[in-house]
């Protein structure tokens, strides 16, 4: 793994920004992702399927309590095992103890980017059980012993010819770098894992209070496996998730699939309402629950309702030029990335401080607002969160000096213009015959280390502005 | 009742209706109450009779990799299976023109639960056999559906707009016959098309039946063509862990 998710945040900066070749995957997977997108939400009414995918949203986290409480009720006449889990320790030991109570050995995990949150992976092979990622590109990430890169497209930072080599070393299966045959390999592996295991494990997409189901989007079929195959399926679901009806999840499922694929909808959309009947063929016999809150709560009360109306599509990602540079693992240990990942990591933390510099990782574009399909204001999100971090004296020291210098010489116009031409004439002296420069000297060296900057026109736009009306002036309009 | 500081739902909820209750606005932007279609307006749209929106179906369909057949009768149905099995199963494997025709096992609904009467006898008279299995949890049941290599079942209903299908799970309707198979025929009667799924959804809705049907059947899953990934460096590839084919056959209901 070339970037480290435990080294300290500039040096995964930099350790992503010496990788070419991850930067040539995010660019050809990214800018794809993001063209489908466009496509596929313009040839539908896009604007009216994000205004009804935020009312849904709003309406759900306006009326939560009352939502979870029609959804636990009828979970529990469906016949299925409730938890409310406050943190990853709470939810982690739940899914433990369901674990040991029914002695399972084997547990299959579809791709679910909450149990990457709680660490449910590290939890349960501590207590000796075999648990598999079966999504094509998590099970990849696992055997290579490295997180999800990306919130759909996990394994989007690694090429084909890497993930070849990874299984030869890991399965002893002939090295190749044919996707087809990769896949092929992966469906025997996996498909032994589906038919052994005793207990299925999966996120929640939306979960639909009126009904009490649980709703899982994929497209390669192994949310269908492990909510259908193994005689224990656990749901593990954040707090935020629930939906009033079933024409929501339905809406929802549409406007995630166009913004995360650009398909008219995912491959599969499995809808589950407790275990099954006696009789009934196949289903699990115990269906669990786990609600799980992990920061959720707190998100709400720091006032970033906001950031809890994502359905997890990872459009703002596909979009985002920072993302597209760094990758998701530069984002840290955590399993959200770009945009929506910079907003709420630092949220779901007990501090927001903890990851001080993810709100920083942004060029505030808007990208991300206009790809958001729930229409989400992110750069205003991150422009909070990072006056947020300031005022709480989490800001270095000089930055600080810095923005009240700033402050200083934007509130007058002779501060201000003599400052541009200063900085213009050192600015063009450091660019030298370069377009760009790419070494200051310190302080602005560690900035420097990480971005270039365009060398700046000899005249600025204010002495342009000036010279135009000066020549203007008189002329007929 | 439990205190909030030891019970998690409480405690979850408290801290949930502490948020929310608060007079500031919850969202940033508009902080009018969006207006709220209830139900949501559709997505797609497909418009015409039966047989234009049996054209866009099977259009969607196979435009994601599947494929589909409009049948006269549905008489016809069984035959048709047989063709399809013998293009999948024997295509390039067979060994010479002499071969015995090999009797084929399908991994299917119960009889009763397909579209199709006396499907079964018809099929038994073309070589091929229903597997229909009783208990999944069964070793020897959940072996023997594993090795099937086509699954038949019908459908809850299909949705032109998309190429979609829904199907319901329960007695004699295992999830097995469309997911563990490589292939997977879904025998889908006219009657059961819609142009879009907020039609199917609103006539349910309307007769009273939607949560009531999506309940009783434990799973629901809606199918969009055949199981693919693009994980790998956005190659399309088909049959990751559920069905490489999918192929609708449609028919006029008895």
């Amino acid at each position: 793994m070339i970037v480290d998710v435990r080294a300290p945040y500039k040096r995964r900066v930099e350790q992503a920004l010496g990788d070419e070749g991850l930067r040539t995957a995010l660019d050809r997977s990214t800018v794809r992702l993001s063209g489908k997108r466009t496509e596929a939400m313009a040839a539908i009414d896009g604007p009216r399927l994000r205004d009804q995918a935020r009312a849904v949203r709003e309406d759900a986290i306006r009326n939560l309590p009352g939502l979870l409480d029609e959804l636990e009720r009828n979970l529990a006449e469906n016949g299925c095992h409730v938890h409310w889990a406050r943190d990853a320790a709470e939810a982690t030991r739940a899914v433990v103890r369901i674990a040991e109570r029914h002695g399972v050995r084997r547990a299959v995990k579809s791709k679910s980017m909450v149990t990457e949150e709680i660490g449910l992976n590290e939890a349960m092979e501590q207590t000796g059980i075999h648990i598999v990622e079966t999504d094509l590109g998590e099970y990849i990430v696992q055997l290579a012993g490295e997180p999800p890169s990306h919130i759909i497209a996990p394994v989007i930072h690694k090429r084909a010819e890497e993930i070849g080599e990874l299984l030869h070393s890991k399965l002893g299966v002939p090295a190749t770098d044919d996707p087809s045959e990769i896949c092929a390999v992966a469906r025997r592996a996996l498909r032994d894992e589906f038919l052994r295991a005793d207990m299925g494990i999966s996120g929640c997409n939306f979960a639909v209070a009126e009904t009490g189901s649980i709703c899982v989007v994929t497209n390669e079929g192994n949310g269908r496996m492990v909510t259908s195959m193994p005689r224990i399926y656990v749901a593990i679901a954040g707090i935020e998730k629930v939906v009033p009806t079933v024409e929501d999840a339905v809406l929802l499922w549409q406007a995630a699939s166009r913004s995360a694929t650009g398909q008219d909808v995912s491959v599969y959309f499995s809808v589950s309402s407790g275990p099954r009947d006696p009789g009934h063929p196949d289903g699990p016999e115990e269906m669990h629950v786990i609600l799980l809150d992990n920061g959720r709560s707190r998100m709400l009360r720091r006032g970033y309702a906001d950031a809890a109306l994502c359905i997890r599509c990872a459009a703002c990602v596909n979009v985002c030029p920072v993302y597209r540079e760094i990758g998701g693992h530069t984002y840290g240990c955590t399993p959200y990335s770009g945009p929506i990942g910079a907003v709420i990591t630092p949220l779901l933390a007990d501090d927001v401080t903890s990851a001080r510099e993810l709100p920083f990782a942004s060029s505030l574009c808007g990208a991300c607002r206009d790809a958001c399909p729930v229409k989400i204001d992110l750069p205003r999100l991150l422009l909070d969160l990072r006056s947020e971090i300031a005022e709480r004296k989490a800001a270095p020291a000089l930055e600080r000096i810095a923005i009240n210098a700033y402050t200083a010489t934007i509130t007058s116009p002779r501060r201000y213009g003599a400052a541009t031409r200063i900085v213009g004439w050192i600015a063009r002296l450091l660019a030298g015959r370069k377009d760009y420069i790419s070494r200051t000297p310190p302080p602005l060296r560690a900035w420097t280390r990480s971005r270039d900057l365009p060398k700046p026109p000899r005249k600025s736009f204010r002495a342009m502005w000036r010279d135009r009306s000066a020549g203007q002036r008189g002329e007929p309009s | 009742m439990a205190s909030a500081e030891t019970n998690p739902r409480e405690s979850i909820l408290a801290n949930v209706r502490m948020a929310l209750g608060g007079d500031k606005p919850l969202f940033r932007g508009e902080d009018h109450a969006r207006e709220r279609p209830v139900p949501p307006a559709p997505v797609t749209h497909a418009e015409g009779d039966g047989l234009a929106l049996v054209k866009i179906f099977g259009q969607k369909l196979e435009a994601i990799s599947g494929s589909y057949e409009v049948l006269g009768e549905e008489t016809q149905v069984a035959e048709r299976i047989a063709a399809k099995s013998r293009e999948w199963n024997f295509g390039n494997d067979r060994t010479g023109p002499d071969q015995e025709p090999q009797h084929t096992e399908v991994l299917a609904w119960a009889p009763n639960t397909l579209p199709v009467p006396e499907l079964g006898s018809r099929l038994e008279e073309v070589g091929i056999s229903l597997f229909v299995p009783g208990d999944m949890q069964d070793e020897e049941v959940r072996r023997r559906a594993a090795g099937a290599m086509i699954g038949v079942t019908g459908v809850e209903a299909a949705f032109a707009s998309t190429g979609s299908i829904v199907l319901s799970s329960g007695t004699g309707r295992s999830r097995a016959a469309s997911l563990l198979p490589l292939h997977h025929i879904a025998l889908v009667p006219l009657s059961r098309l819609y142009p879009t799924f907020e039609a199917w959804l609103s006539d349910l809705r309307s007769s009273g039946q939607l949560t009531d049907f999506l309940r009783r059947s434990r799973q629901v899953v809606f199918v969009t063509g055949p199981s693919k990934s693009a994980d790998i460096e956005l190659n399309l590839t088909l049959g990751v862990h559920g069905p490489r084919a999918v192929h609708a056959i449609l028919f006029p209901d008895s």
